[in-house]
């Protein structure tokens, strides 16, 4: 089947091809100042806008036209439109260097990008620049892209101050993190506070919250897609920050100008670093905690046909904690490494591939030991990948997308090795092993002036596969044990009302074979990835969404409304009375069950001139059920929250100071209160209500910030600039848990009860110092 | 096996987390409220036990009901958690016996120190009525590898439960060490070697009397033989926090030299085990991170513990 798929895709490429008439302009668009490509830049004809592309992810384009003469525009946000005059009898490739619109913004005619957003099939999907993102307050000044996306309509936050998200009524586990096209397992730091993101490495942030098109799987919520700079390929930069928990140094510039660029970037925490010399003095000499990222890219250009980018991350969490009084010590290092390599070749002027290998990695270690007793622990995942995408252009209007990827998984269960005395003891797991593979096919086709469709189709597989031994039975590497194939269609479809106004509608079907159950509201760095298997089947969401979208004011203003519809099948959750118990393997905890998830989005955004921002509003209701969970009662989502309202706002009131505040509010999350207490062996002991049954206060909180520049004329190589931020401004105290506390003596008569709302985060100022040198 | 106990409880870093938010975030705040009541009908609570083995009790059960969130409750109030005139009976397969309700404030001064000592408390500061329902013919002869029914009724409402009293595994022997780290003079710590029996699930818990004082448990006192099948296994046993002494890390576990103590070690069967483990994880997971967890009851129609015991007591100084 998969054999014959391929080939469709092949003859369809193919007559496309041979019955393609015109002549063809393609190239890269790249930012003019240094030489990173820019990714969905528009490319139209000034006389007939109706004939268009964008650049894809690698910053290729390719707009096939009739011979005979044309003026081509070349847009993108934030820069200045370029206009290039050609005479087209024969196929050309013109690169385009934008430049920035930065300097000139009171007069610059910007970019058409809120029109495209009218006009293409993509619903959900919102692109956040870094430089967007830099300007909103950031939580101790440590500018984090995730939780930036926690803004915007859809998306809500796990808990408070965390990175943790959640996609219209999808589970953490969901949702596809990308980095440079490695998954990315585990995206926090610190219990989740941070992301692994560096902010200064990242170019560009798409979110895609459903709809997903076909070169897209293995999650059934969103795709994060976050894609690394390159690295600037025409001068020696730096940059830097010292904040006030973590310092940042990125480095980038050309080994070979205009041909090979690199980036280099580093952050790291020293939180209790600064606190050593105290810590030296006291029983706990020896014990830290730090965290940091590694970020780099190296791109090559071997011809106008032929680049290659190699990239990297590398993010370690290390928890060491001594008690020498008592010889007690334990060490904690997790984190994940990315590694990607890609090699762009254009095959001809109307066919761009992609081949990439992947390796990603995620991993979790815990030991500790005292006296006679040690122990180690260890979980996590990894992945070797192969993929190939190619990009077929065959006429104006018509994008075509082809390709097959496959994935190697070893997912690693919690391992437990230890010795008491002269007896070493272990629960002797073994890792299970996966082949996850997929083809897929997708055209986007102007049908009309007026209706855009986009029809795809990925036939996703995966095999859990030896070695392992499974009731006596052994199978050897690559053996299958349990095999899932499904069909996944994905049909986009955009109807014009007006130049500015349209209406779109999607359907789109997903499968996921990875997941992830945590025991806590947020996923902590100890949750356990397991793999689809005999024991777990695939997790499958099906999501319909219509949406109204509106273009004002030649492009200043995008206004959508946004509803959708999830079913989502095979749930799985751990069952009630779950422990934390490393004898039992984790997929036995689990029970499993179905959900769904519908809402509303507002979204109004302002994305031109010296004021800038959006207004989000979402109403979601999200619920799960499983039978083995109070005989299947439906019972809220433990990250649903009905009402969600974001404000972002950024504000340029000079060319020395530029202002930024957020406000959110939302309905608190549900949680499972407290039934009765009753006693036991004289204690009080906690009788849960049905689950999800209470709900915690109202949330909201208002965040300031100001980026101060005091010398934005200089013409000296290193410019700095003062970021100031308050966090909860007015000093809410919204609640993070609820706490019990009993005090009681049964046979004296006592008992007295409290329980306590916990706030984590009163009112939090911070101030970071940034600088460029070029 | 879970991890042990005093590994369990000194992992520290849910702790450790809960320094550093503070270390970042500078104060985290408690705002006591009332949380709104759920209204719904209260339960039975049973807590019952029969043992096989040393100066083992007869048979007896503690009926109570459950109660809503309150926030302060006097003497009276907890007399009337009380269920009473329930018809209580154990069924050991060839007899049914009838247990007899006996209350604290009925009794002779010396079988109210009987009852306070088998309850762990002291019997002058008991205030409130303690009810309990026991064999007091001797009717039941507790045995190893037998299973014993217990139904209640109780104004029509009907509670059942079983459970086993397993083979009795013994602790092959005891001793003291010095504290881990660096020694203490008055303080040591205590291990115990077992020789798990292979292929068989085993469940085991402890209780440690200080002083002659009552049995008392640490904060995990169960383990299951799931990482240790078979094997001869050392480990150490934690000294229960005793009544109002605080958490103290450099001591905590370690017994102070020149106390006299007790070791109640028992073996339990599989749901006896799930009742304990699921409850004292349910204990320590609280807090920002961490979500409920449903104690395993092995009651029919009601809530707690009808738990079979065969236990060995261990008596010994502590001393180097």
């Amino acid at each position: 089947m998969i054999r014959s798929l391929f080939s469709f895709c092949l003859n369809v490429f193919f007559i496309s091809f041979l019955t393609s008439q015109n002549y063809t302009v393609s190239g890269y668009i790249k930012d003019g100042a240094n030489g990173e490509t820019l990714l969905g830049a528009n490319v139209y004809v000034k006389s007939d806008k109706n004939k268009n592309t964008a650049s894809n992810n690698y910053g290729f384009y390719s707009i096939s036209l009739p011979a005979g003469e044309y003026t081509l525009v070349y847009t993108y946000l934030g820069f200045q439109d370029e206009e290039k005059k050609i005479l087209l009898d024969v196929d050309q490739k013109i690169n385009i260097d934008l430049k920035s619109g930065v300097l000139l913004k009171e007069i610059v005619v910007e970019a058409n990008t809120s029109l495209d957003q009218v006009e293409n099939t993509s619903m959900g999907r919102i692109e956040l620049s870094t430089e967007t993102i830099k300007k909103m307050p950031a939580l101790l000044g440590e500018v984090d892209v995730l939780k930036a996306l926690q803004l915007l309509p859809g998306v809500s936050a796990a808990d408070e101050g965390s990175a943790g998200f959640y996609v219209r009524g999808g589970g953490a586990d969901q949702n596809l993190l990308l980095l440079d096209e490695a998954p990315v397992y585990n995206s926090g730091h610190m219990l989740g506070f941070f992301s692994i993101f560096n902010s200064d490495a990242i170019k560009n942030t798409t979110l895609i919250k459903g709809n997903m098109p076909a070169n897209y799987g293995g999650r059934i919520s969103s795709v994060i897609d976050i894609q690394m700079k390159e690295g600037n390929d025409k001068k020696i930069s730096a940059e830097g920050g010292i904040g006030l928990i973590a310092s940042r140094f990125t480095i980038q510039g050309p080994i070979e100008e205009e041909k090979t660029s690199f980036i280099v970037s580093g952050r790291r925490t020293y939180l209790l670093d600064l606190a050593q010399p105290f810590i030296k003095k006291t029983n706990f000499a020896g014990t830290n905690y730090y965290f940091y990222d590694l970020n780099a890219k190296v791109n090559h250009r071997f011809s106008d046909r032929d680049r290659l980018y190699i990239s990297g991350y590398f993010g370690r969490d290390i928890l060491n904690y001594n008690s020498t009084d008592r010889g007690f010590n334990l060490n904690m290092p997790y984190g994940n490494t990315t590694l990607t390599a890609r090699w762009n070749h254009v095959m001809n002027s109307k066919l761009f591939m992609n081949t990439t290998a992947i390796y990603n990695g995620y991993n979790f270690k815990l030991s500790g030991d005292q006296d006679l007793f040690s122990f180690r622990l260890n979980n996590g995942v990894k992945d070797y990948q192969a993929k190939f995408d190619f990009d077929y252009y065959p006429r104006p209007g018509r994008t075509i997308r082809f390709g097959a990827s496959v994935i190697h998984h070893q997912f690693t269960p919690n391992i437990i090795q230890g010795k008491s005395g002269e007896v070493t003891f272990t629960n002797d797991y073994k890792p299970k092993y996966g082949v996850e593979s997929a083809i897929y096919y997708q055209d986007e086709l102007k049908l009309s002036t007026v209706i855009t469709v986009n029809v795809g189709l990925r036939l996703s597989r995966f095999d859990q596969v030896g070695p392992y031994t499974l009731n006596d039975r052994t199978y050897r590497s690559l053996q299958p044990i349990k095999t899932f194939i499904a069909p996944e269609p994905r049909l986009f479809g955009t109807f014009l009302l007006n130049p500015s106004t349209s209406l779109k509608a999607g359907f789109s079907l997903n499968e996921q074979y990875a997941h992830l159950v945590s025991n806590s509201a947020s996923t902590l760095p100890t949750d356990v990835w397991v793999p689809s298997s005999t024991l777990v089947n695939p997790q499958r969401g099906l999501q319909w969404s219509v949406g109204w979208f509106k273009s004002l004011h030649e492009g200043m203003y995008n206004l959508s409304i946004e509803t959708f519809y999830k079913i989502l099948k095979n749930q799985i959750d751990y069952r009630e009375s779950y422990t934390s118990n490393q004898s039992l393997e984790i997929e036995k905890a689990f029970v499993f069950g179905k959900g769904a998830a519908y809402g509303g989005e507002f979204f109004l955004q302002k994305s031109k001139g010296r004021m800038t921002g959006w207004l989000g509003y979402t109403y979601t209701r999200s619920w799960r059920s499983f039978d083995d969970i109070e005989n299947g009662r439906k019972f809220p989502a433990s990250f649903e929250k009905p009402h969600d309202l974001e404000i972002v706002w950024n504000f340029e009131a000079s060319k020395k100071w530029e202002l930024g505040a957020v406000f959110v509010y939302s309905t608190g999350r549900p949680f499972t209160p407290l039934r009765s207490v009753y006693y036991i062996d004289q204690e009080l002991v906690t009788r849960y209500a049905p689950r999800n049954s209470a709900r915690y206060q109202d949330y909201h909180r208002l965040d300031l910030s100001a980026n101060y520049t005091p010398h934005p004329n200089s013409l000296r190589k290193v410019k700095s600039t003062w970021s100031f931020a308050i966090y909860n401004v007015y000093n809410r105290r919204n609640p993070f848990f609820i706490n019990y506390d009993f005090k009681s003596d049964l046979a004296s008569g006592t008992a007295k009860a409290t329980a306590y709302k916990v706030s984590l985060f009163p009112i939090i100022p911070s101030i970071t110092w940034n600088f460029k040198w070029n | 096996m879970t991890l042990p106990a005093h590994i369990k409880f000194s992992m520290p870093w849910f702790h450790f987390a809960g320094i550093l938010c503070a270390l970042i975030f500078f104060q985290s705040c408690e705002t006591e409220f009332l949380p709104q009541n759920v209204n719904l009908d209260p339960e039975l609570v049973v807590e019952g036990y029969i043992e096989s083995g040393d100066n083992a009790l007869p048979p007896y059960v503690l009926l109570t009901r459950s109660k809503p969130f309150f926030t302060a409750l006097s003497a009276n109030q907890l007399d009337s958690l009380f269920v009473h005139q329930a018809d209580v009976t154990i069924d050991d397969g060839s007899n049914k016996v009838k247990l007899s309700e006996i209350c604290f404030n009925n009794l002779p001064p010396s079988s109210q120190k009987q009852l306070a000592a088998s309850l762990g408390v002291n019997p002058d500061s008991v205030k409130v009525n303690i009810c309990v329902y026991i064999d007091l013919s001797g009717q039941i002869k507790p045995q190893e590898n037998h299973s014993y029914h217990l139904n209640i009724n109780s104004k029509g409402k009907v509670v059942t439960a079983v459970t086993t009293i397993p083979k009795y595994i013994p602790l092959d022997s005891i001793w003291w060490r010095e504290a881990p780290g660096k020694p203490i003079d008055t303080l040591l710590q205590l291990y115990a070697r077992i020789q798990d029996t292979k292929g068989v699930k085993n469940f085991y818990r402890y209780f440690c009397s200080i002083n002659s004082g009552g049995f008392k448990t640490p904060f995990n006192s169960v383990y299951d033989d799931a990482l240790i099948d078979g094997l001869p296994f050392e480990f150490r046993l934690i000294k229960p926090r005793e009544e109002g002494e605080k958490f103290d890390n450099p001591s905590f576990g370690l017994f102070h030299t020149g106390d006299s103590i007790a070791i109640k070690w028992s073996s339990i069967d599989e749901s006896h085990y799930n009742f304990w483990n699921t409850l004292e994880f349910n204990k320590g997971n609280q807090g920002p991170f961490s979500t409920y967890t449903t104690i395993n009851s092995n009651i029919q129609g009601g809530l707690g513990v009808w738990g079979g015991y065969s236990s060995k007591v261990y008596k010994l100084k502590v001393k180097r």
